[in-house]
């Protein structure tokens, strides 16, 4: 049994992935096994979270995408806190141009009031968000942040 | 003072099946050098518009603090990464 096998099953047996993680992570092994590119490229998030963390600021925002193709993408959410902090900074009257035309396109957010603990807040907040998308196809989108 | 480092390379990685793959550093921080020496004169001309709207009185004068909020934002891109693994190509991006 190759190394990363053991590894999956390893985290499986310690509960920090599902059987189904467990199962889409162990095809994608043989299916990259298959093609030459090898397993540990093809698992590259296996060492990420399994889900969201129980304590703490979350640092990181994860997307998983798994299905015909396998996409992870880890971004900082200090990019998010710092574009929260940017936008009470911009110009009133830029502001109100901004809002309008998010308005305009269903997204009535007024930036002008956030305050910086409403971001604290906000980031803490993302802790308990966990979205989790089944298309038909057999694609499954995971976003979590930890 | 880290907070505030830009991002200084981004790596990307593609490789196909049955290949050894290429890798490719972009050297951000040659860009910076000479981009701080633009950034100088705004920040300056940043605080001479702050100064002169704080004393005409103008409730906004944060225009240094959205310059520096904007390279702030920048910096917090470091630590980014993209994987995707397809039928054909496995593609890694990383910003460090």
């Amino acid at each position: 049994m190759s190394e990363d096998r053991t590894r999956i099953l390893g985290m499986l047996a310690e509960g920090k992935i599902t059987a189904e993680e467990a199962e889409l992570l162990l095809d994608s092994l043989g299916t990259a096994a298959s093609e030459t590119v090898t397993a540990t490229e093809a698992t590259p998030s296996a060492e990420w979270p399994s889900g969201p963390s129980a304590t703490g600021t979350p640092k990181f925002m994860y997307i998983k995408v798994t299905g015909k193709d396998t996409v992870d993408v880890k971004v900082p959410l200090g990019l998010l806190r710092a574009g929260l902090k940017l936008t009470s900074l911009i110009p009133p009257q830029a502001m109100d141009q901004i809002s309008e035309s998010m308005g305009e396109h269903g997204m009535s957010i007024d930036f002008n009031n956030l305050k910086p603990e409403d971001i604290e807040e906000l980031i803490g907040s993302l802790r308990e968000m966990e979205i989790n998308v089944r298309s038909a196809d057999g694609d499954h989108i995971r976003v979590f942040c930890a | 003072m880290t907070a505030y480092l830009p991002p200084l390379v981004i790596d990307v990685r593609v490789r196909k099946p049955g290949s050894k793959g290429r890798r490719l550093w972009l050297p951000l921080f040659l860009l910076w050098p000479p981009l701080l020496l633009l950034l100088l004169p705004v920040v300056v001309i940043a605080l001479l518009v702050d100064l002169a709207l704080l004393v005409s009185g103008a409730r906004y004068h944060h225009y240094t603090l959205l310059v520096v909020n904007s390279l702030k934002l920048l910096a917090e891109v470091r630590g980014t990464h993209v994987d995707a693994l397809s039928d054909d190509s496995l593609v890694k991006v990383d910003i460090y």
